[in-house]
């Protein structure tokens, strides 16, 4: 009896263990943890419109020698328009459009 | 050499009027008159150039603005000609310059003397004078024009932006 009773309790514990075993076996893994939070940078607006990449010199940012160079340059292409006029006169040669970067 | 106030003088009336004067070097760099002086002669370029120049400010500097520049055979200072005989530009030289200087009193008693050679020299001086004063005219009204482009558009966008 005793020996009987013996190999019933083995029996019991071994197919708890075999249970145990079988059931760490077949778990489905933990759900995965969150990643970790990560800083996402601020969108930036959206921009229809760019900005020039070049910006624009305006006359006065120009260093003074270069915006002399500027207006020699302008009087020397204004008096050869006024020598073309003078030399051939219409209207079209008086107003004739000039590519002095000085007024464009 | 080819002198604009002395055309269709003979060589000799030429080496006549031409040693009314004197000779001048001027070095790179210097002036030759300055605006505002006493105009008492008329230079021949020789050698060299010679800047024409009027003083404009520029961001509070004053600054001299060219105006034109003259070659070997071209005349400056001809406001020694005419009244009320001061100089209306500044004259300068940009590289070593040899002119020739004619006193005003020298070229008239030489008019006086010579009134047929007189008369040629004179109607030089007027040739160049009037092409001078058409030049500026011409880049006067260009420089008008310009600004009346300018206003009319400026005017435009106003206009435009008010009737929105």
């Amino acid at each position: 009896m005793e020996m009987f009773l013996m190999a019933v309790c083995m029996s019991v514990f071994g197919m708890g263990v075999a249970a145990l075993a079988f059931g760490a076996a077949t778990r489905k893994p933990s759900a995965p943890l969150p990643p970790p939070a990560i800083p996402i940078a601020k969108a930036a607006p959206a921009r229809f419109f760019v900005a020039p990449t070049i910006p624009e010199v305006a006359s006065h940012q120009l260093p003074i020698e270069a915006l002399l160079a500027q207006i020699e340059n302008h009087v020397r292409i204004e008096r050869a328009a006024a020598e073309s006029f003078v030399q051939f006169p219409t209207n079209d040669m008086l107003h004739s459009k000039t590519t002095s970067t000085f007024v464009n | 050499m080819t002198y604009e106030l002395l055309k269709g003088l003979s060589p000799a009336e030429i080496e006549h009027v031409l040693a009314l004067g004197t000779r001048m070097k001027v070095p790179a760099g210097g002036p030759l008159f300055q605006l505002g002086d006493d105009a008492d002669r008329v230079f021949l370029i020789e050698r060299g150039r010679v800047r024409l120049t009027l003083p404009i400010k520029v961001r509070e500097r004053e600054e001299n603005i060219l105006i034109e520049e003259s070659a070997p055979g071209q005349l400056v200072g001809w406001s020694a000609m005419i009244p009320p005989y001061r100089f209306t530009l500044r004259a300068s030289v940009p590289l070593e310059t040899e002119v020739i200087a004619i006193p005003r009193d020298a070229l008239q008693r030489y008019f006086e003397a010579q009134p047929v050679q007189g008369q040629k020299i004179l109607l030089n001086l007027a040739i160049v004078m009037g092409h001078r004063l058409q030049l500026v005219q011409a880049m006067w009204v260009r420089e008008i024009q310009r600004a009346v482009e300018q206003r009319s558009a400026i005017g435009a966008t106003a206009h435009s932006s008010a009737s929105k």
